[in-house]
Parts: structure tokens; sequence; C-alpha cells
């Protein structure tokens, strides 16, 4: 019933259609309102809704390019056929069809960007046995007359010895095949998609083959303006998010099964522009984010970025705390031997920078002199290669602007850094030239552990694939880059100056500053309370008339305050996670690693305050028939912690500075947040005011708080 | 006159150091031994190990039948009946007066706070400090402080009480004070073990007088035998230096 209401609407509108075209002819001049062919029923890319109204992704997009682009379209579901030949003999402007960009085609019309992708797949009654091109030998399949899909089937028809039988409109052939007089039908995979989700009873038994892309077209050299707005308008909708809606609304997400819904956390740099750096807003942009996002969205997982710095989310991966790393990684034979890779996704190579009035241009002129470069990138590596050969000495950096800063301020020489990031960052106003030309090129990566995660990667490299052939992905490097040299790179960290006077630079980053700080308090507090309670322990543990408690004690004191914070850190959150398999949260992490550190300065002051109290008073208890413990704690304690005060206040102190240290392991507390707006906008010394500033009132805050409590204790 | 505490062969040794070379002490009930000798002898040792806070080498201490320095005693329950004052009193510098005597008897359930409190003030009265109940220990003079001490080591009601050189570390002014004190205390009929440098005390209130030098009891005896007709050449000798002075 359904079809017939459609064979009817068609009919209908093809003759309103050629109608509307007569009218145009005679006032096609002054006409701002194009003329817009389509197929009278191909959802879901158009169709006449319930109400009569045709809907569909192609109806959508045009509209919304229209309105985006402020023209009018009067769209005609003439019927492809019909749509494609009218633009010919240019009764209508363009059509939007899901037609498929081929060369052929492309010999008549002129393209616009392609908006969709498709790809072709073979269908099968739902209870059909078939699985495979072979098993259609001698068997009747169904096609739609001038689409790509008939194209395919025709060009594999003689292979696997199949016949044909073509069918004007998508409905009909379905029914051929469910009624059983066809045993198989070719078609497009977003329509076979969405009639089977509607209800056909049939079955996608193949994977997209022919992978193509749909295209608006106009008439070849005509309405060119036309095709522009398009283009124009079609790039807004991406970008401002109508067009994954428009094609959510009748596909739902594309997605790649495997890793659809699924949430991966990706490690990356801290600062690393232009592939990942935290914009104005404080949210994580560049190459790398752009493109995890893009291929997120497109295969329908999710993403979790942690900017915990290179070397930190490379031993994340490793340790499996992270499920990938995206930052700027050149693929090396050394890293692929514990990482697997994915396709590479930019080229880039090394290339030496010095200051901007520096004579050096050439690297023998570096004989003798200090190079900056930053720890574990292939930039390193390179210098580290030719640093004999040219005689010079390398200094080692944790992040890209302390290593341009050394350079800056004449501390080194020069540094080496890769292209792209050199590129970008002298654009945003780094000091530095470049003197030589790229070397050592080295592809990037996106990397998962060895044997680990390898659907996220397979969705990686397809995801890629698609991004690279829908110019998503030029686009992407476009934005960051400039389309050549001297291009428009995208003023990202452009502030205006009113904004990097201190008043500007607190107001601006006023939010994620005191995100910052409620991190460091946060993580201060909660390590405090536990790092008193095992260092309490602990300190008892020394004090007991027990050897073996004794030992306990010193040993915990020896290991945990003989280890460096950063060290420890780093093992709580990269080491264990190794060695057990399970995943530490990053605030977990630090507030062990602060409890075990803190807490064995105040064991060791817990005892040396217990033992300080005269042993006078422990044998005066003990005379009296007092146990241990209850001289311990009616006698001992109560004027051994008075001696411990001043240590405990102290110790606080120390806590609270000591978290900056985990921003290490990436924890978004106030110093990590200083070094990311510094990475944005290269206000070192202004930032690191504030931060240092905000601490000190921090501290200033918490040391009246200790002495109004020790005067308490005093009483 | 019944037997308070034996001590058999008792030995202490500090690694290499030989401090208590066997010693043989019997006390009698209600009976107030002194215990002189050169410093360095081992009288405070011995002392200490009658209610082991220094733990004996080897050997017995019987106190009523049960030997204490045997491994299954529980040591606090034998020490709530031992008194002890010490030469630097260690008052409980966090607590105030009343509370250094109140702490033990509350602590171990041997009365509530108000019975200890008002035993405290007893206590305080007879050591002459009654005004001092809620003074801190820090604003006491010395033979205040070591009165105080006393009232707190009586406050458990023990049967016998040690004192370790209870006036050594006092102002001579203030001795008389706590000897006064100690000899009301051997009037009631209070069994004492006196370390002590005070030969007048021992003169006037000791039943015995034990000299030791160098970890053993050299001679032992009534203070008139001791002090007017020491037949220990090393006794003669250290009388001599010590009143002659």
């Amino acid at each position: 019933m359904k079809q017939k209401v459609f064979k009817f609407l068609g009919w209908v509108a093809l003759l309103f259609g050629l109608f509307f075209c007569l009218v145009q002819s005679t006032v096609t001049a002054q006409a701002k309102t194009y003329q817009i062919g389509t197929d009278v029923t191909y959802p879901p890319f158009e169709f006449a809704n319930k109400q009569n109204k045709y809907v569909g992704i192609d109806i959508d997009i045009m509209n919304a390019v229209a309105k985006e682009e402020g023209f009018k379209v009067n769209i005609k579901p003439v019927g492809f056929n019909a749509a494609v030949q009218s633009v010919q003999s240019g009764q209508l402007d363009g059509v939007i069809a899901g037609m498929t960009i081929t060369p052929e085609r492309k010999a008549k019309f002129d393209f616009g960007t392609p908006y969709y992708k498709t790809g072709v797949v073979m269908a099968v009654g739902k209870n059909s046995d078939i699985k495979s091109f072979k098993q259609l030998k001698g068997k009747r399949v169904a096609l739609k007359t001038g689409t790509a899909a008939a194209d395919y089937a025709n060009s594999i028809k003689k292979k696997y010895g199949f016949k044909t039988v073509t069918f004007d409109d998508s409905n009909n052939m379905y029914e051929d095949v469910t009624t059983g007089n066809s045993v198989a039908c070719f078609e497009d995979q977003p329509v076979m998609q969405y009639g089977i989700k509607q209800g056909l009873k049939l079955k996608i038994v193949s994977s997209p083959a022919n992978t193509g892309w749909y295209g608006f077209a106009v008439k070849k050299g005509q309405n060119t303006e036309l095709r522009k707005k398009f283009n124009q308008g079609l790039k807004k909708i991406q970008a401002n998010g109508t067009y994954d809606k428009i094609v959510g609304k009748y596909l739902g997400n594309k997605t790649n099964p495997k890793v659809k819904g699924k949430t991966f956390t990706i490690g990356t740099n801290v600062t690393f522009p232009p592939f990942e750096f935290a914009n104005k807003h404080n949210k994580y942009v560049g190459i790398d984010m752009d493109l995890i996002r893009a291929i997120a969205n497109e295969q329908g997982f999710k993403v979790k970025i942690k900017p915990v710095g290179f070397n930190a989310a490379v031993q994340a991966v490793e340790s499996g705390q992270l499920d990938g790393v995206i930052s700027g990684m050149s693929i090396t034979n050394e890293r692929k031997a514990k990482f697997d890779f994915s396709q590479p996704y930019f080229m880039s190579g090394v290339v030496m920078a010095v200051g901007k009035n520096s004579k050096i241009t050439k690297l023998s002129q570096l004989k003798g002199k200090r190079v900056a470069i930053k720890t574990g990138t292939s930039a390193a590596d390179y210098a580290n290669s030719i640093k004999k050969k040219y005689g010079f000495h390398t200094v080692t950096f944790d992040d890209s602007n302390n290593m341009y800063q050394d350079v800056t301020t004449g501390n080194s020489f020069a540094c080496f850094e890769d292209h792209p990031v050199m590129k970008y960052a002298i654009k945003q106003g780094t000091k530095l030239k470049i003197v030589t030309k790229p070397a050592e090129s080295a592809p990037y990566g996106f990397a998962v552990k060895k044997g680990h995660n390898q659907a996220l990667l397979a969705a990686f490299n397809t995801g890629l694939k698609d991004l690279k052939a829908s110019g998503t992905y030029d686009k992407i490097k476009a934005k960051y880059l400039g389309t050549d040299d001297n291009g428009s790179v995208a003023k990202t960290a452009a502030d205006d100056a009113g904004s990097r006077s201190f008043f500007g630079l607190i107001k601006q980053n006023q939010g994620a500053l005191l995100s910052g700080l409620s991190e460091t308090m946060w993580l201060t507090v909660v390590s405090i309370f536990f790092a008193t309670i095992f260092g309490v322990i602990v300190g008892l543990l020394g004090v007991v008339p027990s050897k073996f408690s004794n030992g306990l004690s010193s040993t915990l004191i020896y290991i945990f305050r003989g280890m460096p914070l950063l060290v420890l850190a780093l093992f709580i959150y990269t080491g264990i996670p190794s060695l057990t398999g399970t995943k530490i949260p990053a605030f977990i992490a630090g507030v062990v690693t602060l409890t075990f550190n803190e807490g064995a300065y105040i064991a060791a002051f817990v005892k040396g305050g217990i033992e300080a109290v005269d042993p006078g008073q422990m044998e005066a208890a003990r005379s009296l028939g007092l146990p241990f413990g209850k001289s311990m704690r009616r006698v001992i304690l109560p004027q051994g912690i008075r001696i411990m005060i001043p240590s405990f206040i102290n110790q606080f102190i120390i806590t609270l500075k000591d978290t900056s240290i985990l921003s290490i392991i990436g924890l978004l507390e106030l110093t990590q947040t200083g070094k990311i707006i510094i990475a944005r906008n290269l206000e070192g010394f202004k930032v690191w005011t504030i931060v240092a500033v905000m601490y000190l009132i921090i501290i200033t805050l918490l040391t009246w708080l200790s002495n109004w409590v020790q005067r308490r204790t005093k009483v | 006159m019944s037997e308070k505490l034996r001590v058999t062969n008792l030995v202490k040794t500090f690694g290499t150091n030989n401090v208590l070379k066997g010693i043989n002490l019997t006390v009698n009930e209600n009976e107030v031994v002194v215990i002189i000798g050169p410093s360095g002898s081992g009288k405070s040792t011995l002392l200490r190990a009658l209610n082991r806070l220094e733990e004996p080498t080897s050997g017995s201490i019987v106190i009523d039948n049960v030997d204490i320095a045997s491994k299954g005693v529980d040591i606090d329950t034998v020490r709530e009946n031992i008194g002890m004052v010490f030469q630097h009193f260690n008052l409980f510098s966090n607590l105030s007066v009343g509370e250094n005597i109140m702490l033990a008897p509350v602590e171990l359930k041997k009365e509530t706070k108000e019975q200890a409190s008002a035993q405290a003030k007893k206590l305080l009265k007879t050591v002459g400090l009654e005004a001092k109940f809620d003074a801190t220990v820090q604003s006491l003079s010395g033979g205040q402080q070591q009165r105080v001490a006393i009232a707190r080591a009586l406050a458990m009601n023990p049967d016998i009480m040690l004192f370790d050189e209870p006036t050594s570390a006092l102002d001579p002014e203030m001795v008389g004070d706590v000897l006064a004190v100690m000899k009301d205390l051997a009037k009631k009929g209070m069994t004492m073990i006196v370390v002590t440098h005070e030969m007048g005390f021992a003169k006037e209130v000791a039943d015995r007088v034990v000299f030791v030098d160098d970890g053993q009891i050299l001679e032992q005896g009534t203070p008139d035998q001791l002090f007017e007709h020491p037949k220990n050449e090393r006794l003669q000798d250290f009388l001599n230096k010590i009143l002659n002075v």
C-alpha cells in the first residue's frame, strides 16, 4: 500500500516538477530560488514522511545549507534519473539525490564537497542461506537503475555468473527479493540499513564494497556560485554540528560495532602545539585532539583526553592505565616493540631553531655549544645522534616551553623540535627562527599497548581513512598549520593586549585557576588526613616494646622517606598497574603517594616526639601499675603531641606544596593548571607569579589555622 | 615480724657489666630498710629491680610468697602494691597536681573519680599541700613536687614503698619537709626500702641499714651497728668520706 502511495506521489511530484520547470524557465534570470532535483523515494536520503512532507538526509542538508548561506531552494522529488537529466538539460540547477561521485559523472557534472560516505552492500532475504557472491551463480539479482550499486553489481556479474533484473525504485527492488523472485539485491549501505531498520525483511551479508562519496552536483561549468555556496554551507553545518544531527536523526550515529558506545581514555602531552594544547577556554584542542575526536565521532566511540605529559602518557599506556596515546608520537622501531601503531597520520621532520638574532645557521656552528632538547622526543633522538659529529652538548627539558625559554634567554644556543611544532610556536610569538630544513622525517602514529586495544586501533585506522577521504583530515590540518607556509594559522592563542595584564590573565583564567586550586586543596586535605593516620600508626609502631614493630616502622620510614616523591608517584601510578593490571585513577594514586611520603615524615617525628618525652614519665606511670598502653595514652602522648605540633604544621605546609609534584601524573592541580595556561599564552612570568601568590595565600591561611590550633592545645 | 620480701641471688648484668652480683636480702613487714653505698655501687639498680623497672638477669624476688621475677607474673598488678618515689619526682607534666594523684586509681578502676579526688585531697593534706590540688606541676618547688610524688605513690595503697634517692635533687632547705613526710610514713608502719645519702635519716628512722658496694651487700645491721661499729673496711672508708666532709 505504502509503495503505491509513494509511487503515486512520485508521479504527482514529477508532474509538479515539470510544471515548475516550465514556469521556471521563463523567470530564471532573476530567480534567487534554486531548483534542486532529488529522487522520489530514496530513504533515508529523501522520502515523504507521514505528513507527505519531503524529508531525509539530502533534503535536510540542502535546507540547512540554504539557510546558512541565505538562499532559497525548491526541492523537487522528480526521481533520480529525471533529476539528473533535468540538471543536464538546464531545467534544474542542481541535484542532491544520494548521487555517488564517479569519474563518469564528473565528466558531465561539477560536484560539491562530498557530504556522505557510502558503500555497496548485498542484501538477501531474512532466511536466506546466501552469504557470499559465489552463491549467486545462475541466480537472479535485483538492481535499481542508474545507481552505483547497480554499476557495481554489473561489474561483478560475469565473474560470479548471476543474472540481473532492474527496477526503477528501491521498494520494488526490495519487494522482488522478499517475494523470492530475486535472491539478492545490491544497494547503498545507508539506504539498506535504513530500510532494514524500518522493517524490511532483508539482511546485509557483505561488507561495504566500492566505497564512495555522495556529492551535490550541478551541470558542468554551470551554477558555480550555487556549488560554492553549497560547499561553504556544508562546511559550516559540519562545524556547528547540524550535519551530525541530521545524519544521526535518520541513521543513528555511524558506528563501528566493536567500539560503539565505549569510552577510551587517551593520553596526550600537556602542551605540544599545534598537536595538543589547551585553548582559551581550557579545552584541549590541536591536530591530535581534533583528529581523535573526529575519529571517535565517526566510529561511534567516546574519548576521554588525559593531558598527562608525553612520558607519563606513554608509560601509562604501557602499564594499561590508559587505552591509547596520541601525542605527536613518532613511529620508531624501538617503540614498535612495545606499542602497536596506527597508520601514520602526520609526517613530521626535525628542525633546528635558534634565537631570533642568532647568527647560527648551520649544525657545524654548534661546536662546543649547549643545545636544548625535550625528553623522549624524536627531535631529541636526532640531536643526540648528531651531537658527537658536531661537537655540541645537550640539556634536557620536560616541556617545550622551558626548552624554548632556554634558547631565548641565551642559556642554550639552539633547540631541536618537530617542524610543525616549531612553526606553530614561532607563529604564536616565540622569539626563535628555524634555520634548517626538516630532517629525519618520521611519521606520527596513534599507539596502543602491544597486543591490546586492537579494536580501538582498527577503528582509528578506519576513521582516519574516512576522514582523509572526506577532506576532514585536511581541514583539521589546515586549521592549525594553514594551507601553506605563509598561510593563515588559526589564531587560537591570540589574545588582545588587555588580557595580557595581570588582571586580565586572572580574569581570563579565573575558572581554570580556581578549579586547579580546589584540586590542590582536595589533594592536600585528603592526603593530610590519610598521611596523619598512616604516620601516627607507623610512628607508634616505632615506640612500642616489640622488636618486630620497631623494625617494621623503621623500614617503612626508610623506604618512603628515602624515595623521591616524583619517583614514588610514577611508581604508584604507572608501575603498580603494569604489575597488577588494574588501573589506578590519578587522584587516588596521588593521595596514596602523598600518604606514604608525608606519612613517613610524620611517622619519623611522631616517633621522635614520643622519644623526646622524659623516660622518667613512663617509668613513673608504669611504677604505679599502669599498663604500657594506658601510660602511653594518658601520659606520654599528650606530652609528645605538644612536641610534635610544630612539625605537624610544617608537614601540612609541605604536603600542600608537594601536591604540585603530582602534576607529573596529570592531575589538574594548581601547578599543572599554570603549566597549561602558559603553554597557551607563553606568559610564564606573570602566570607563575599568580600561581605562586595563590600558593602563598593558601599557606598563610593554613599557618593561621595551625597556630590557632596550637594555641588552643597549649592551655 | 613476718617476712614481706625476700631477694635471693639477684643478678643483673648490662652486657658484660655485672651490676648486681648475687644479692640476698630479706625485708620484714613494717620494716624500714635504708640502703647506702657509693655511687655506682648498684644500690639504685637493686631498688629498681624490686618492681622490675630493671628486669633481673637471674635470681628471685618473692613478695607475699609470689616470685615476681618469674615470667608468668602480671607485673602491672604487682606494681599496684609497690609505690615508688624517684629522685627527679617524675610528676606527669601534662596533668595537674590532683590529676597526678588520681590518675592511677581511676585508670585502674580502683576508685571512682569522686573517691579518688577525695582521697587525693586527704593525701595532699598529709604531705602538707592541700592547697595545691589544682596547681600545675610546673608551679611547684622541688620539695613540693617530691611530696606530691609520695602522695601519688600512696594513692594506690601500696604495701611497700621504694624511695630512690628522694632528696638528692632537692635544695637543702627542701630536704627537711620531704624527710618529715617519710618519717611520718615510717611511724605509721609502712614497709619502706630507701636508697639515700641522708645518714641522719638512716640513723633516726631505719630499722636496718644495708651497705652495698660493687654489686654486693657487704654489711648490714642496725644503724648503731653500722654507723658506730662498722666492720667492713670499705664501709669504714665510705663512712669516713661522707661524715667528715
